[in-house]
């Protein structure tokens, strides 16, 4: 049994697959940029893309990504890429301030430009109606995915 | 220069304190807390905890090798609950484990026998019980008594404001790691590293010098952090000693919305009094603040509040009571604001019933009683470089107020199931710790002999960008460019006795202290190079990395000075302190000058209420702002935003609710609601006064993180509004927050 995490093939045993997936990923492949908010599936602090679904690692088990494609923030670009084309908008728009947000934000509106590349402001806060900031009252991440969007068209 | 800390964000490579590498065998420690609100503490049963596998200690307040005190202001609160419980939440004992799961599987199993006394959660009841955490204060300017009659209208009233979660999105949380000569490393995720490492010396009964305290950066903290992180971080250092191993403490969310303080709850009752024009001769108020179990900040927070009491009026005749009471509730704490904006809402009651008196619209009240250049606070103090009627005139005139005013009215006229409302909510701020003492800061610069330069303050990091502006003052003191930069994890080992990063003023003090470091090094530099060029100092200067001469470009940059100056054996390094001048408060005549400087600025609120489903849209949010010359104004305008929605947050949804036993209901997200995507306002501008200077700050800016939370008020009295529209047969009334279950009321009950 194997997993995709981030473009690496993971054989998955199978007394993990009652782990909390947060847990695992966090503890156990040192992938922290996922993080725990709340652990009750509120917060969007921990979401992570399975097979570019936006979900909730927290409300997850390791069970749940047999056979499938994970993506954690991790895995966006790596230190030698420049940025993905959302991830610059997030800091030229101003969209992050503490940052522990951003992990779970930048992937739920990945996945959204993934399926809508045109979106409305209004389709736009719909997408991260999930995801909680504290810091920033929302306008400046509304605005970074609304610049990244044209980077979807491509 | 965006965010220094976003590029390690947004690819989740930066480090919270959760996202740390364990030491190996690292232990976990999960707190037992008393379940109820006060009573005696007869006995701690911890045999059937002891049996869990994996515990390794239970400890207690016998555990306790120093003093079992961590109150700062005043020493009255315990670490660890010693023969009386004073609140639902308070560390009665601690579990230390091999996992965070056995250790709460260990806490469950811990008996408490506790003889139960009656719990007190009205400040105004513990006022008549005459329990205060301090002596009362009174504040008074003019003679109030002979204003009275003068007036042509007085009104009476009480106002309530609830309390406020910070919900930072990173839990509490603390890593203790045993160190050489008994000493203890903690990495907290705290606003206050000196705090910690105070606190843990005095409970671990070791010196300051043993105690290292780190912090890389915050997921929020919005005062939160600022002395509620110490039990956390004293609770893991105990737990360290006492198993010579690795100990972390990490609250989960609902664990943290039980422990931790709040914004304080006040009661207020007020009295003001106007002439026949709107003119504020006398403003009489009380507050009573609910402090909670013990003090923590709650005297710097009551007392900022008797500051801010007359906001941005100035009324020749106040008196300002304020009573510190001391309830059954979490020892309350600062919150972003910290005490002026439930200042501020009693006066903008006042001033809306009285308007609601006079037939006046309230913004006419608000505009006629503006500070002007050297009006008097009611504590002595002047106001100087004053923009407050500016600000507001300038909000009257870019938001067409009177032309809103007619189109709202108009469509009030003519709609019966929507009903707009508007607001406008002049502010003033004064910038300064209140307590003197706090007003100073420390830097330290190495400059490497490759040029790269570190930086370190005592500021900590918490979304708010001050290392990014830090950079930014030491680039353009050094005439460098800012990738050459880096600020380091603040440490108390590398600056010492750190203020807390608070009271907006991180980024003026610890900046000022960078600035000195970084003149100290330029001073130096430019007499290495002057005696490399043989020329004399006065011609030197450097700009972007290069070594100028009488303006002209020389052979050397930044790269080969630092060498040259390496090789001649010239100091690389400055340390440098700031203390802020000219400040001074004497509390026996209450009169005196506590603020550096003062922020101003004028928000418009506009929203729309559903009258028959009471849902609130928040239409429109235009700000002025006064930021001096803002050292960054992506990050300032982003601190503006996000304190504004916490502010309209405070005010319209954000309540906590409790049982009688007075345990928290609110406990977790899904019961406390605070504002998410739905609740940003479509239209929402943030601009600032272009040309505004500050002599009193670094580089004539000015501090942002809490002056704009106090735009938020404009939300209620916008509500407000629309809902004396919709029932202009009801009187306003001023109980925040002002929730869809209070705006339903409101409409459809007699
Ligand atoms: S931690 Fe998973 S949603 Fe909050
Ligand atoms: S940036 Fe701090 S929670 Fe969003």
């Amino acid at each position: 049994m194997k997993t995709i995490i981030n473009g690496v093939k993971i054989s998955l045993r199978a007394e993990w697959f009652d782990k909390d997936l947060l847990d695992f990923l966090r503890e156990d492949l040192d992938l922290t940029g996922a993080k725990r908010g709340c652990g009750i599936g509120v917060c969007g602090t921990c979401v992570i893309l399975i097979n570019e679904l936006p979900v909730q690692a927290c409300k997850k088990t390791v069970a749940d990504i047999v056979d499938m494609t994970v993506l954690t923030i991790e895995g966006m670009s790596n230190k030698d890429d420049p940025l993905h084309p959302l991830q610059q908008a997030f800091i030229d728009a101003g969209a992050i301030q503490c940052g522990f947000c951003t992990p779970g934000m930048v992937l739920t509106a990945h996945a959204f430009l993934l399926k809508n590349n045109c979106p409305s402001r209004e389709e736009i806060r719909k997408a991260i109606k999930g995801n909680l900031c504290r810091c920033t009252g929302y306008q400046q991440i509304v605005d970074a995915i609304e610049e990244a969007a044209r980077h979807y068209r491509k | 220069m965006s965010n220094y800390d976003s590029i390690d964000h947004v690819i989740g490579a930066s480090l919270f304190l959760d996202d740390l590498p364990e030491p190996v065998n690292c232990l976990h420690a999960a707190i037992c807390p008393s379940p109820v609100a006060h009573g005696k503490l007869k006995k701690i049963n911890i045999d059937k905890a002891l049996g869990i596998k994996g515990v390794i200690t239970i400890l207690t307040a016998d555990s306790i090798p120093g003093e079992n005190q961590i109150g700062t202001i005043i020493q009255d609160e315990p670490l660890l609950a010693d023969k009386e419980v004073d609140f639902i939440g308070q560390p009665v004992a601690l579990v230390v484990a091999g996992t965070a799961r056995q250790a709460d599987k260990a806490v469950k199993l811990i008996e408490l026998e506790i003889e139960e006394l009656p719990p007190v959660f009205d400040p105004r009841q513990a006022a008549a019980n005459g329990d205060f955490i301090a002596p009362s204060r009174t504040l008074a300017l003019g003679d109030i008594d002979k204003a009275w009659e003068k007036c042509a209208t007085v009104v009476e009233g009480r106002t309530e404001t609830g309390g406020q979660e910070h919900l930072y999105l990173e839990p509490q949380g603390s890593m203790a790691m045993p160190d050489e000569r008994g000493g203890i490393m903690l990495y907290s995720s705290t606003q206050s590293p000196t705090a910690v490492q105070r606190v843990t010396s005095r409970v671990l009964g070791i010196a300051m010098h043993l105690v290292q305290v780190e912090v890389k950066r915050l997921g929020g903290g919005f005062g939160g952090k600022e002395d509620q992180a110490t039990v956390y971080a004293v609770l893991a250092a105990l737990a360290a000693l006492h198993t010579s191993t690795s100990t972390k403490l990490i609250l989960n969310r609902q664990q943290d919305m039980q422990y931790t303080g709040k914004r304080h709850p006040y009661s207020s009752d007020f009295k003001i009094g106007l002439d026949e024009n709107g003119k504020i001769l006398a403003y009489e108020v009380t507050y009573f603040q609910n402090a909670g179990a013990a003090a923590d900040l709650s005297t710097a927070v009551l007392e900022r509040s008797l500051y801010h009491a007359t906001n941005a009026y100035y009324i020749p005749n106040v008196r300002i009571t304020g009573h510190c009471c001391k309830t059954n509730n979490v020892p309350n704490t600062a919150f972003r604001g910290f005490g002026a904006p439930q200042a501020l809402f009693v006066i903008e009651s006042a001033i809306a019933k009285a308007a609601g008196m006079m037939k006046l619209p309230a913004w006419r009240i608000q505009e006629k009683n503006l500070l002007k250049e050297y009006d008097t606070f009611p504590y002595g103090a002047r106001a100087r470089q004053c923009h407050a009627k500016r600000a507001f005139s300038e909000i009257l005139h870019s938001q067409k107020w009177e032309v809103t005013q007619k189109d709202i009215f108009n469509f009030n006229k003519n709609n019966s199931l929507i009903k707009k409302g508007a607001a406008l909510m002049p502010i003033c701020f004064g910038i300064s710790f209140t307590t003197g003492f706090l007003n100073q800061a420390g830097a330290l610069i190495h400059i490497y002999s490759d040029g790269s330069i570190s930086v370190s303050t005592g500021a900590v990091e918490m979304g708010q960008g001050v290392n990014t502006k830090i950079i930014a003052i030491v680039a353009h003191t050094l005439g460098v460019n800012t990738d050459i930069i880096t600020v380091q994890p603040t440490a108390t080992r590398t600056v010492a006795n750190t203020s807390p990063t608070a009271a907006s003023a991180a980024a003026d003090l610890n900046g000022m202290a960078a600035k000195l470091a970084a003149d100290t090094l330029r001073l130096r530099l430019m007499d290495t190079a002057a005696s490399r060029l043989g020329e004399h100092v006065s011609g030197i200067s450097i700009n972007n990395g290069k070594i100028l001469l009488k303006g002209q470009p020389t052979e050397l940059d930044w790269h080969a000075l630092i060498s040259d100056a390496y090789l001649s054996r010239i100091n690389l390094s400055a340390q440098a302190h700031y203390a802020t001048p000219d400040i001074y408060f004497d509390k026996n005549i209450e009169k005196g000058q506590p603020f550096a400087y003062y922020v101003y600025g004028t928000a418009s609120i506009q929203v729309s209420v559903d009258i028959l489903r009471g849902i609130v849209t928040i239409d429109a949010v235009n700000i002025l702002h006064d930021a001096g010359r803002s050292l960054n104004q992506d990050i300032d305008r982003g601190q503006a935003l996000g304190a504004i929605m916490q502010g309209i947050g405070w005010l319209t949804m954000e309540e906590l609710v409790y049982n009688k036993e007075g345990r928290l209901l609110t406990d977790s997200l899904t019961t406390y609601k605070v504002p998410d995507i739905h609740s940003m306002p479509s239209e929402f501008n943030v601009s600032f006064m272009e040309d505004t200077d500050n002599p009193h700050a670094v580089l004539q800016s000015k501090g942002i993180g809490e002056p704009p939370f106090l735009y938020g008020t404009a939300a209620y009295f916008a509500i407000m509004n629309a809902l004396i529209a919709a029932r202009p047969d009801k009187p306003m009334f001023f109980n925040a927050p002002l929730t869809h279950e209070k705006i339903l009321h409101f409409l459809t009950c007699e």
